[in-house]
C-alpha cells in the first residue's frame, strides 16, 4: 500500500449541540436538587452497601430509576424521536450545516403524561442495551469475572441508570447521535457531563482497591460505585457550568 | 523537537502570540503558524499575507525587524510565528511593537535545541551518579569483626563451667512456617506430643527481611543480621567469596572444639556456604530438588556433633501434598529423637528443628509479610524436661499472625547454641540467649552474652567509651542510640561488678535490657544509613528529573492529549511509589493504565473516523480481552497471593488444555526455527535439527513436570516417553542447552560474518531476516 492510496479515515464532524434544561422554573430548580438528593441518599446507604453490596445495589435500582425518570420528565427536553438520517452523511462532506437534534421539543412543551412514556422506553433501553454492554466493559477493564458477576451487573446497571438513561431520553435512538456518543464527540452539558463523570469516576474508583488499609469498603465494587456517583455529581455541574459546549479533544 | 527538513540545521524558536493589544485571541488550541525562511520575510509580510496595513504598522514593523535581526545575529535564526487566524484579522492593524517585542524577548529565553541536548546529557549523566551515591549511603555499613571468638578473650566473658549438651543435630526445613508445626492441621504429630511432654520447647523465630535462604542461614549461624546486599549474594551462589567459612559461626566454633566433627546431609547451599567444614557430606543440588524429596535418614553416630539439613520445597501451602510431607518430616524427627533417647552416646544431644524462613499463602517468600517472617523453631531433648513443664499443643492460629508461643529472633539461635553446647559466642553475634533456656545455669551466661554484644556495639559507636563519664541518671534521656546503650551497659555493669549481685533479678534484668536494646539498635538498619549521601543522591536524582522533564516538555506539549496521558502516567507512577502497598501491587497500576490507554485509543479512533471501523474495533476489543486474560493469569503481588488464577487454578484443573497450549508453543518455535535457523544449510536439514531439538525439549519438559508436579500429568500418563523418563534430568537439560547453543552459533556467526564481509548496511533490518530470505 503506497502513501497516496492509503485510506485516511475521514474526520467525524460532530453536529450535536449541548442540551439545555427546560425553561420552566421547576425544571431549573429540580435539576440542581436532583443530584443532591441522590448523593444524600447514597451517603446514608453507604454503610449498608459496604455490608451487603449485592442486595443493597439491587434494592436501590427501583428508587434510582424513579428519581432518574422524574428528572428526565421534569427537567430535560425530549428527543425528537425516530432515527432521522444525518444530513451530513447523505449530502456528503461539503455540507456542514449543523442540525439541531433534540432541541425541537423545546419549542413545544408537552404534557407530563406524554413525556413519561419516552422516559420509560429510555429506562427499558438502558436496562436492556447499555447495562449488559457496560458489564462487558467493566470485565474487560478488570472486574472479577467468575466471583463477582452479580456485583458487576448491578454496578453497570447503576452506571447506566445514572449516565445513559438521560442520554436515551434526550437523544432517542438516533443512529448518528449514538455514533457520536460512542466516539465521545458530544459537547459537554449536564447530561453528557453526567455520563463522562460516571465513567471517569468508576475508573478512578479502582485506585484505592490495592492499598493495604484493610478496610471493608475497599472490596469490589464499593469503590467503583462510589466513584461513579461522585464523578457523576461533579461532572454534571462541571459539564453544565465550566465545560459547556466543549468537546473532548483526542489529539 | 520536530524540525522541518530544509532548515533542520538551524535553531528553531517557537512562541505564541497570546495577547495582541490586550485582546485575547480566542482559540481552544495554541495557534501554530508555518516556519518561514527568515524573520525578515515574516515581519515584512512578504509571505505572510497580511493584507491590511494599519497606521503605525510600518513603524512597528521596523522596530520588530530590528529586534528580530538582533536575535538572528545572536545565533537564533528562525522564528515560528504562531498566528493562525489572528494574523489575518488582528495582527496588521492592532499589533503593538512593544507587545510584539515582549513576546519575542520571551521566546528568546525558551530552550533552544542545544540547551535541551545539554539538559538531556546532564540528566543521563546524573542518573547513574545519583544511584551510585544513594546506594553507597543506603547499603549500611555493618561493623564486622574478623577472626574467631575464644574463651581467652577478655571481651567474651570467660568460659562457663557446665554445658548441658555436647552434640547437636540441627535440622533445617525450607520454608517451615510456624503453623506447619504448631497448628491442629499440622502433620507434625510426634513433635507436638514432645511439646506437650516438655521435651521440646517451641518458639516462633522471627526472620528479618529479606526472607530468602542464604541471608537466613547467615543469621542462624553467625547470629548477625544480614542486609539486603546478601540478597545479591544469595543468587550468586557460585561466588566463592560469599561463603561463610572465613566468618565466625557456630559451625566453625564446633569444629574448633576438641574433637569437633560436622556431618551434613541435604541441600548443597550449605556446602557452598561452608566449604571444607564438614567431615562427611551428602549434598543435593537445590535447583533440581523438585517439590518433594525424600532424604534417606540413617542416623549414624560416629562423628559428633551432627549437622543435618533437610529440605522440602512445597508449592502451595494449602496443597494436598503438605500434610503428608509434614508427616514425613515428623517421621524423621521421631527417628532422630528415638535414637537420642535410646543410644547411650547420644544422651547429651540437642536436637534443633527450624525453618529458615516462612512463606506466604502462595508459597512465595522474600518479603516481610507475617507468614514469611515466622518460621518455627523447636529445641528437643529429653533433658529439657528438667527445665520445662511442657506447653499446650497443637494450638489454634493466633489472631491474624503466625506468632505461636514465645517469639525470638532468628539470630538468637547462635548464642543459645553457644551457651547450651559450651563454646564461645560467635564474634559478630547480635542475638540474645533465649531466656526460656536459662534454667540450665545459675549465673554468668547473660553477662557473657552481653559482653560479647558490647564488643560489637563498640565497633559501631567508636566515639563512645562506654564508661561512667557518659552515664546519665535516666537512660531514656540519652540523646543518641549509642549514648542510650552506653548508659544501659553502665547500669548493668555496676550491678554485676558486685559478686553478690550477679544473680539477682535486677542484674539479670539490666543485662537483658542492654542486650535486647543493643539488638534492636544494631539490627535497625536505619542507624547505619549515611544520611548525607542519601540526601545528595536524592538531590541529584531530582536534578536529573528536572533536566529530563525540561527536555521532553516541548515534545509533550506538542503532542497534546497523548503528551498529557504520558505525563499523567509518569506522575501517577511517581506518586504511587510513596504507597508501599502500591509498590507491592504495582501490576495493578499497569493493568489499570494499559486497559485505559487501549480504551482511550479506541475512543479516539471512533472519534476520528467516519467509517464504523469495525476491524479496528475488533482489534482493540481483542487486545482488551487478551489484556484481561493476562490480568487473570497469575495472582501476583501480596494482597491476593494464593487466590485462584488461570495458571495455578484453572490450567491444573484442565491439564489437557495446558498441554495443548504447551504443544502449540513448542510447534510454533519449531516451525520458526526450521524456517530461520542455520540459513546456509538446506531447509530439510534445518527442519530436522529444529524438530529434534524441539522434541527433546518437549520430552524434557514432560519428564521434569513428572518429577516436579506430577499432578499436572494426571490422566495424561501416555505423554511420558520412557527414554526421557529414565534419563537423568540434568543430563537432558545439558544436552538441550548445548543443542540450543550450537544452533545459535551456527545461525548467527555466518550472518555476522557475511555482514562484516559484505560491509553493506541493511537499514532497519534484523541480522537474520535478509539472509534467511536469501536462503529460501
Amino acid at each position: 500500500m503506497t502513501e497516496t492510496t492509503e485510506a485516511k479515515p475521514r474526520k467525524l464532524i460532530p453536529i450535536s449541540q449541548p442540551i439545555s434544561v427546560l425553561p420552566s422554573d421547576i425544571a431549573r430548580l429540580y435539576t440542581h436538587l436532583h443530584p443532591i438528593i441522590i448523593l444524600t441518599v447514597y451517603y446514608f446507604c453507604f454503610p449498608y452497601l459496604v455490608a451487603d453490596p449485592v442486595s443493597v445495589l439491587f434494592k436501590a435500582l427501583a428508587p434510582l430509576a424513579h428519581l432518574q425518570i422524574t428528572y428526565c420528565v421534569v427537567c430535560l427536553p425530549q428527543s425528537s424521536g425516530g432515527s432521522t438520517p444525518s444530513p451530513t452523511s447523505s449530502k456528503g462532506p461539503t455540507t456542514r450545516k449543523r442540525v439541531q437534534f433534540a432541541q425541537s421539543a423545546k419549542s413545544k412543551p408537552t404534557s407530563v403524561g406524554s413525556r413519561i412514556t419516552p422516559a420509560i422506553i429510555s429506562l427499558l433501553l438502558c436496562l436492556s442495551l447499555s447495562a449488559p454492554l457496560l458489564t462487558v466493559i467493566l470485565i474487560l477493564f478488570g472486574a472479577p469475572l467468575t466471583t463477582h458477576f452479580w456485583h458487576n451487573l448491578l454496578c453497570a446497571t447503576h452506571i447506566s441508570l445514572l449516565g445513559v438513561l438521560p442520554l436515551f431520553y434526550v437523544h432517542g435512538v438516533n443512529a448518528r447521535m449514538w455514533r457520536e456518543i460512542s466516539g465521545a464527540c458530544l459537547p459537554f452539558d449536564e447530561v453528557w457531563g453526567g455520563l463522562v463523570g460516571a465513567v471517569v469516576g468508576a475508573w478512578l474508583g479502582a485506585v484505592p482497591i490495592p492499598l493495604d488499609w484493610d478496610r471493608e469498603w475497599q472490596k469490589w465494587p464499593v469503590t467503583i460505585v462510589t466513584g461513579t456517583y461522585l464523578g457523576w455529581f461533579v461532572f454534571r455541574f462541571a459539564g453544565e457550568y465550566f465545560l459547556r459546549g466543549k468537546r473532548i479533544e483526542f489529539d | 523537537m520536530r524540525l522541518p527538513g530544509p532548515i533542520a540545521d538551524s535553531k528553531l524558536l517557537e512562541f505564541q502570540v497570546c495577547d495582541v493589544q490586550n485582546r485575547r485571541i480566542d482559540s481552544p488550541k495554541p495557534l501554530r503558524g508555518q516556519v518561514l525562511n527568515t524573520v525578515q520575510n515574516q515581519v515584512a509580510g512578504k509571505h505572510g499575507g497580511w493584507d491590511a496595513r494599519g497606521p503605525h504598522f510600518n513603524r512597528n514593523i521596523e522596530k520588530i525587524q530590528t529586534y528580530a535581526w538582533e536575535i538572528t545575529k545572536s545565533g537564533q535564526h528562525y522564528l515560528t510565528l504562531s498566528t493562525g487566524n489572528a494574523r489575518k484579522n488582528y495582527m496588521p492593524s492592532l499589533v503593538s511593537s512593544h507587545k510584539m517585542i515582549k513576546v519575542i524577548k520571551h521566546a528568546s529565553v525558551m530552550s533552544p535545541r542545544s540547551l535541551s541536548l545539554l539538559l538531556l546529557t546532564l540528566a543521563n549523566l546524573l542518573i547513574p551518579i545519583s544511584i551510585f551515591i544513594f546506594a553507597t549511603g543506603f547499603f549500611p555499613y555493618k561493623p564486622f569483626i574478623p577472626g574467631r571468638a575464644t574463651f581467652q578473650d577478655p571481651n567474651n566473658g570467660g568460659q562457663l563451667a557446665s554445658a548441658p549438651f555436647d552434640k547437636v543435630i540441627f535440622m533445617v526445613v525450607d520454608a517451615l512456617r510456624s503453623d506447619f508445626v504448631y497448628s491442629p492441621e499440622s502433620g507434625f504429630k510426634f513433635t507436638q506430643a514432645l511439646i506437650r511432654s516438655g521435651a521440646a520447647m517451641p518458639f516462633t523465630a522471627h526472620a528479618t527481611s529479606p526472607t530468602i535462604t542464604m541471608p537466613r542461614v547467615k543469621a542462624i549461624t553467625t547470629g548477625s543480621i544480614p542486609s539486603f546486599l546478601d540478597v545479591i549474594l544469595n543468587f550468586a551462589e557460585s561466588d566463592t567469596t560469599s561463603n561463610l567459612a572465613s566468618q565466625d559461626t557456630w559451625l566453625a566454633q564446633l569444629k574448633d572444639k576438641q574433637g569437633g566433627k560436622l556431618v551434613m546431609y541435604g541441600d548443597d547451599t550449605w556446602l557452598k556456604l561452608f566449604p571444607d567444614t564438614f567431615l562427611r557430606v551428602d549434598g543435593t543440588s537445590s535447583f533440581f530438588v523438585s517439590a518433594l524429596i525424600t532424604l534417606g535418614i540413617n542416623p549414624d553416630h560416629e562423628g559428633s556433633p551432627h549437622t543435618r539439613s533437610c529440605l522440602t520445597r512445597s508449592t502451595n501451602s494449602p496443597s494436598p501434598h503438605m500434610v503428608p510431607k509434614q508427616s514425613e518430616m515428623d517421621g524423621i524427627v521421631e527417628q532422630i529423637y528415638r535414637a537420642i533417647e535410646t543410644e547411650e552416646h547420644l544422651h547429651s544431644t540437642l536436637f534443633v528443628l527450624c525453618g529458615d524462613h516462612g512463606m506466604n499463602d502462595a508459597g512465595n517468600h522474600g518479603g516481610s509479610a507475617e507468614g514469611e517472617t515466622s518460621p518455627a523453631l523447636v529445641f528437643m531433648s529429653p533433658k529439657l524436661q528438667t527445665i520445662s513443664q511442657g506447653s499446650e499443643s497443637p494450638v489454634a492460629l493466633p489472631e491474624a499472625t503466625f506468632s505461636y508461643y514465645n517469639t525470638v529472633e532468628q539470630s538468637d539461635i547462635a548464642p543459645t547454641l553457644a551457651g547450651l553446647l559450651g563454646f564461645p559466642i560467635p564474634l559478630n553475634n547480635l542475638g540474645v540467649f533465649i531466656p526460656d533456656l536459662l534454667g540450665f545455669w545459675e549465673k554468668g551466661l547473660l553477662l557473657q552474652n552481653a559482653r560479647q554484644i558490647l564488643n560489637i556495639v563498640r565497633g559501631a559507636f567508636p566515639r563512645l567509651s562506654f564508661s561512667e563519664a557518659e552515664t546519665l541518671d535516666d537512660c531514656t534521656l540519652a540523646m543518641s542510640a549509642g549514648e542510650t546503650l552506653s548508659c544501659l551497659w553502665f547500669d548493668a555493669a555496676s550491678l554485676v561488678d558486685v559478686p553478690s549481685h550477679i544473680d539477682t533479678a535486677a542484674a539479670l534484668h539490666a543485662l537483658t535490657r542492654f542486650s535486647k536494646h543493643a539488638q534492636d539498635v544494631m539490627s535497625s538498619t536505619a542507624s547505619n544509613y549515611n544520611l548525607s549521601r542519601l540526601g545528595i543522591g536524592i538531590g541529584l536524582a531530582a536534578l536529573a528529573t528536572v533536566a529530563g522533564t525540561a527536555t521532553v516538555s516541548t515534545a509533550l506539549l506538542e503532542t497534546q492529549a497523548t503528551g498529557l496521558w504520558i505525563s499523567l502516567v509518569f506522575t501517577a507512577y511517581g506518586i504511587m511509589m510513596f504507597a508501599t502497598s502500591y509498590v507491592e501491587e504495582e501490576q495493578h497500576f499497569w493493568y489499570w493504565v494499559s486497559s485505559s490507554w487501549l480504551g482511550w485509543l479506541l475512543l479516539k479512533r471512533r472519534n476520528a473516523a467516519t467509517l464504523p471501523g469495525s476491524l479496528e474495533l475488533w482489534f482493540a476489543a481483542s487486545l482488551l480481552v487478551l489484556l484481561r486474560i493476562v490480568r487473570a493469569w497469575n495472582q501476583t503481588g501480596q494482597k491476593h497471593a494464593g487466590e485462584p488464577d488461570i495458571a495455578r487454578t484453572f490450567l491444573p484443573a484442565h491439564n489437557i488444555l495446558l498441554w495443548l497450549l504447551v504443544l502449540v508453543t513448542y510447534l510454533d518455535v519449531i516451525q520458526r526455527l526450521s524456517r530461520r535457523a542455520v540459513p546456509w544449510a538446506s531447509r530439510h536439514l534445518a527442519t530436522a535439527a529444529s524438530l529434534a531439538l524441539g522434541i527433546a525439549a518437549l520430552g524434557f519438559k514432560v519428564a521434569f513436570t513428572k518429577a516436579d508436579a506430577p499432578e499436572l500429568l494426571e490422566g495424561l500418563g501416555y505423554l511420558c516417553v520412557r527414554p526421557f523418563e529414565q534419563a537423568s534430568l540434568v543430563a537432558q537439560a545439558r544436552a538441550i542447552f548445548t543443542g540450543i547453543a550450537i544452533m545459535m552459533v551456527l545461525t548467527s556467526f555466518p550472518a555476522v560474518y557475511q555482514r562484516v564481509r559484505g560491509g553493506r548496511e541493511t537499514k532497519g533490518r534484523g541480522q537474520l531476516k535478509p539472509i534467511g530470505k536469501s536462503a529460501h
